[in-house]
This record gives C-alpha cells, structure tokens and sequence, in this order.
C-alpha cells in the first residue's frame, strides 16, 4: 500500500493532514514530530512519499531532506515541503535541498491531493523501473553466465589437437566471440589424419553449440578409422536432429593418407579445395558436390566422394567463405579465383599469409564472417610420426604358437594375431598389410601345406566354387597336422618378422603368369610387394617375410 | 552377413562388403550377384567399409567376372581405404575394373 510520512513539529498539522490523505483513499499514513526521528521512521518503513515541514526544532526540513533521499538512491522518493513561506529565495533553497514540490499552509485539500496523485504517479513509476532494471541486471548476470559456461565446455570439445598444430599451418579469426566456423583434426588409425573445417549458419553462441555434437562424433569416428563417407552420413544425421531447420553446417571432410599425397574428400559447400604443386600450378580443384550437413534426411543423403592424387610437396589449401568474401573497395569481391590465384602466383607457406593479403586487399575494412584457412604440405606422415625414442619404451616382442587342426578350423586366426600385434608400438598403422600377408601365409599353409588343394582348380568358375567347398570339407576331415607361427617384433629396426611353418609335405608355389586373368597365384606377389624379404624354406613347408613399418 | 546389396539409380548393382572382405565370405560374396534384376547394367563393389583383404578376395571378384561374362556389365570397386587400393594396383586390377 502507498504509504505517506508526515514530517511537522506541530500535532495540529499532522492531524490536518492525515484526515485530507484518509479522505482521499491514503489510509497508510505514518507521523513523526521532529527530524530526527523523521529520519528513524524512514529507515525503518521506507515509505512512499513524504511531507515534510520546513521549520522544525532540532534538525530542520532543510536539513533532513538530502537525508531522506539517501534512503532511497536508485528510486524516486518525493518529498514535499510544507511551508508557510513563499519568498522566491526560500522556495529555491527547499528545492536545492531536495525537495520536489510545496505543500502551502493553510492546506487545501484539492490541491495537496491533487499533488500527491501526480507525485505518486511518478514514484510508481520509478519503481517499476527499478525492479525492471534489477530483473534486467540479473538476466545480463544469468546470460554472461551462460556464455561462460558454453564457452568453456566449447573450449573443451575444441580441445587443441596436436596433429593439427604439428602437420597444418591453420589460421582461424571469429568475427564474434563464438566462432560459426569448426576446424578438427585428428590422426587416423592407419597413419595418416582426418581434417574437418566447417562453417555454420550464423555466428556467436547458437552456431557454436551446433559445433560440440560434431567435434565429439567426429573425433570419435576417425579415431575409429572410419570412411569420409561414414563420418559425413553420421555427422549429417547428427545434425539434423539437433539443429532447427534454418540451421545448417557446409562442411568439408578430408583423409589424408598416410603417404600424405592421397585425398578422400566429401565437400558440401565450401569453397573448392586445391591442391598446388611446387611449381605454382593447380594440379586439382576439389568442387562442392553436395548439401552442407544437417539439411538430407538420411536417405536422400549423398555419400559419394572423390579422390585425389597429389606429389609429395603440394600444398593442399581448404577454408571457409569469409576468405573469398574478402572485398576490395574498387576492385570487389576476390571470390575464389582471387584467392586461387594468389595461392598459384605466391609462395604462401602460412595460413597466416593469406589472412594478411586479405586484410591488405579489404584497405583497413574489417572483415564480415569468420574466416578458417588451413594449408597442408603433403609429406608421409610417418616419416614425422617416427616415435621419440626417448619418449616411447622400445622393447623387442617375440612370440610363437603352434595352431593344432582344432584352432585351424576358426577362420579368425588372422584377426587374433592382427589384433595382438596392434597393441605393439608402431604396428597399428600398417594393421590392415599385417592381416594380409598373415592371411596369405596361413592360408598357403592350410590350403596347399596340410590340405593338399590345387590351384589350378580356381581356373574356371566352378572349380573356383569347388575349391572353396573342397578347402571347407578337408579342414573339417583334418585331423592331423599343425602349423607354426612365429612373430618377431623389433621396434628400433622398425621390423617384424612373420615365420609360418607347416607339418605338410612342401608346396612350391607357381608365379602368376598373366596377372590379370588368372584367378590364383596373386597370394605370393603380395607378399613380395608388401614385404622386405620373402623367404621360402624347408622345401616349401616354411615361409619367412620380414615386413617393415 | 556382413555383405549387403542394393540397386543404385536403377542400373547399378551395388555390393557392400564388410570390414574384411576374405575367403570367409566367399559363399557370401557369391550369392550377393547371384539374384540380380534384368535390368542391371553396371556392378559396383562399395569397399568403404573393408579394412582387411587377401588374395582369395581377388579371386573371388575376378570369379564373379567369369561367371556373369555372359552379359554386358561395367565393372567398378569404389571406396578402397589406402592398404586395399595397393593391393589392386598391386594386381592390377585397373585392367579389369574401374576403380573409383
């Protein structure tokens, strides 16, 4: 309720008043017979609006004014003074001290209600305006907070990827404090590495948030090994269920092998990507062929990628629109034959170069969008990759088994010792050759060493069936025989030597003749291509490959 | 199975194989041809997802070239992860497929 002190040394007045405030509807009403407690009372009830008496005994109107207006900084308190002057110079020192307004003695009860209507008015309003701006002060605390938050779990999922700070030179400016544009990078099982740059719709906090989802699958799925194509289809229907329907990513997703000079790309909407040889020509352009993510549902999804070829010190470069939409005053936008042309005619070596030519060409203007560029200079990644001797515990692994006809009939030997060996320090990367000249010896062994299968039988298309029913049937019958395997790892040499002996009677294997026909006969020209040394021992019953990695 | 088939764009035949495409799959890989519409004019062998390959694996896609020589196909194996594409070339297996 709206409530009124009455400030005045005489009884006579407050009982004047207070009957003219009740009459009007002002029923709270509180009265204070001098200054001081004036003051008291103020601070105990923090009233509404307050008449005060100019001449009091003790602490004067003058004098308990600026008091009063203490109480109440951030909002409106009036005061009204009674008065029974009306000299000029009085009234102006009423007001110097604080006073918003007169009460003239004798009182007239029309005017003083009509007066403390019309300050009341303002005094709801100050308040009304002071709870806003508090509410106003806590939602910016409540919002600041927020972006703190995601700031930090933003941080977090763009964890620095030491891949990326060790094999690209990266350059990545936000237009705001968020970036709309995500640059991951992550070393892929077999060696080489998967780069993702993506640039969302908008900028700031809400396309940042669409940024966490993609940067934890993202780094899961290439940690995994899995195709472009896989990761694209998985990060597109990721999308699609997290953001809104006007919300979408252009992404770009990159392998490299480990040779790095071999690319796999799926590109949905970014700039082209090239790839420059050392003499400053374009040796490929890699266009967008696809909808950015986040915009097919799954089945419409494109999936198709493309691969390109490049020599060992090219350049590959991939970044986000803000570069191209770079615009020069007279000469407007330098779009993507602009920047091409610098990456051809210049030696850029540094993401950081084009960011600098693109601020010379837009003369001091700032830029409008976030702007990614990554440039990558292909060279095997496992020259680079060779583990620091100091840092890694390099011990030599030796092991042996002998595989009796019961274990022969599981066909996932080969996935037993591939996955053994991957353990060992360096033999990830090259998993996928062990399985083969592992499956190679083992199968020369089982096929041609214990059961006896020829072949020439492969020739045709039924005995290619035949061969394979036959090879099913003779391991099942099989009930004598073994084979050995022994492996012999040695991590500073970098090689690994696979021994693989059978109890059989000795089996040459023929050379293939015309590689392109003939349906047998490839076993052994792997294993010469994949290893160092091929070693055929003991009358044909023993095979030793020495493998480097 | 860890072998799937689809038709793509009503004339292709598309083969998905597995993680490991070896002589555990060869009755597998045989039946996935086996049952194709009339109107097939092209098979491609998708090996996005293969990791693992031997030479029985070789024999098993020049096998299903004798076996469907009777009729007008294109050849393609597509998606090869960096360790399977050299064990094509190794082969030379352009000679014979498109490799995409």
């Amino acid at each position: 309720m709206f409530q009124i002190l009455i400030v005045d040394d005489e009884y006579i007045n407050r009982c004047m008043l207070r009957e003219m405030l009740v009459a009007a509807g002002y029923e709270d009403v509180i009265e204070a017979g001098d200054g001081q407690s004036a003051l008291e009372m103020a601070q105990e009830h923090t009233p509404d609006m307050v008449l005060l008496d100019v001449m009091m005994p003790g602490l004067s109107g003058l004098e308990v004014a600026p008091e009063l207006k203490k109480f109440s900084p951030d909002c409106y308190l009036p005061i009204l003074f009674i008065t029974a002057l009306d000299d000029q110079a009085s009234l102006v020192k009423c007001l110097d001290a604080g006073g918003d307004d007169f009460i003239s003695k004798p009182f007239d009860s029309v005017v003083l209600i009509a007066k403390i209507k019309a300050h009341e008015r303002s005094r709801t309003m100050s308040l009304e305006l002071a709870e806003k701006n508090e509410s106003l002060f806590w939602y910016r605390q409540d919002v600041e907070r927020n972006h703190r938050i995601v700031e930090h779990i933003f941080a977090n999922a763009m964890a620095e990827s030491e891949t990326l700070d060790k094999h690209f030179s990266y350059y990545i400016q936000p237009e705001t404090r968020f970036n709309g544009d995500v640059l991951l990078c992550e070393k892929s099982p077999v060696g080489g590495a998967y780069l993702f740059v993506g640039d969302f719709t908008g900028h700031g906090l809400a396309s940042a948030i669409g940024a966490i989802p993609v940067a934890k699958a993202f780094t899961a799925m290439a940690k995994k090994g899995l195709a472009v194509e896989e990761i694209a289809a998985e990060l597109n229907k990721i999308l699609l269920e997290f953001l809104p329907a006007d919300m979408f990513c252009v992404a770009c997703i990159v392998e490299i092998a480990p040779s790095g000079t071999r690319f796999t790309v799926w590109n949905g909407g970014l700039p082209r990507l090239v790839v420059r040889d050392t003499l400053g020509n374009i040796r490929h352009k890699i266009e967008s062929r696809h909808m950015p993510l986040g915009i097919l549902g799954t089945h419409e999804f494109e999936r198709n990628v493309e691969h390109v070829d490049a020599q060992e010190g090219d350049r590959l470069l991939v970044y986000t629109d803000g570069l191209m939409e770079s615009t020069h005053p007279e000469l407007g936008g330098l779009g993507e034959e602009g920047v091409e042309k610098w990456f051809s005619e210049h030696c850029l070596t540094s993401a950081r170069a084009f960011v600098d030519l693109a601020s010379e060409y837009r003369q001091g203007q700032p830029a409008t969008d976030d702007i990614t560029i990554v440039l990558y200079r292909c060279e095997p990644f496992r020259v680079i990759n060779e583990p620091d001797i100091n840092s890694v515990l390099l011990v030599p692994f030796k092991t042996e088994m002998v595989l009796t006809n019961q274990h022969l009939k599981h066909t996932n030997v080969a996935d037993f010792i591939v996955q053994k060996l991957s353990n060992l320090e360096g033999l990830e990367a090259i998993r996928s050759e062990v399985f083969t000249v592992i499956t190679e010896l083992l199968n020369n062994a089982i096929e041609h060493g214990l059961l006896k299968l020829d072949s020439r039988l492969k020739d045709s298309s039924e005995g290619f069936e035949e061969y394979y029913r036959l090879r099913a049937e003779r391991l099942e019958q099989l009930t004598m025989g073994h084979v050995k395997i022994s492996l012999n790892c040695e991590p500073i040499q970098r090689l690994l030597t696979i021994s693989v002996f059978d109890s059989g009677e000795g089996y040459i294997a023929e050379p293939v003749v015309d590689l392109s026909d003939d349906t047998h006969g490839r076993g052994l020209l792997l294993l010469e291509e994949f290893c160092e040394s091929v070693a055929i021992e003991e009358g044909g019953r023993k095979t030793v490959v020495t493998l480097s990695f | 199975m860890t072998i799937n088939t689809a038709v793509k764009n009503g004339e292709c035949w598309e083969i998905q194989l597995g993680e490991k495409f070896d002589f555990s799959v060869v009755t597998d890989f045989r039946e996935a041809y086996s049952d194709m519409p009339a109107s097939i004019k092209e098979i491609e062998v998708n090996l996005t997802d293969t990791l693992y390959m031997d030479s029985s694996a070789l024999g098993m896609l020049l096998n299903m070239q004798k076996v469907l020589a009777g009729k007008q196909l294109r050849y393609v194996i597509s998606n090869c992860r960096p360790a399977v594409a050299r064990i094509l070339e190794i082969s030379r297996f352009n000679k014979k497929f498109d490799i995409v």
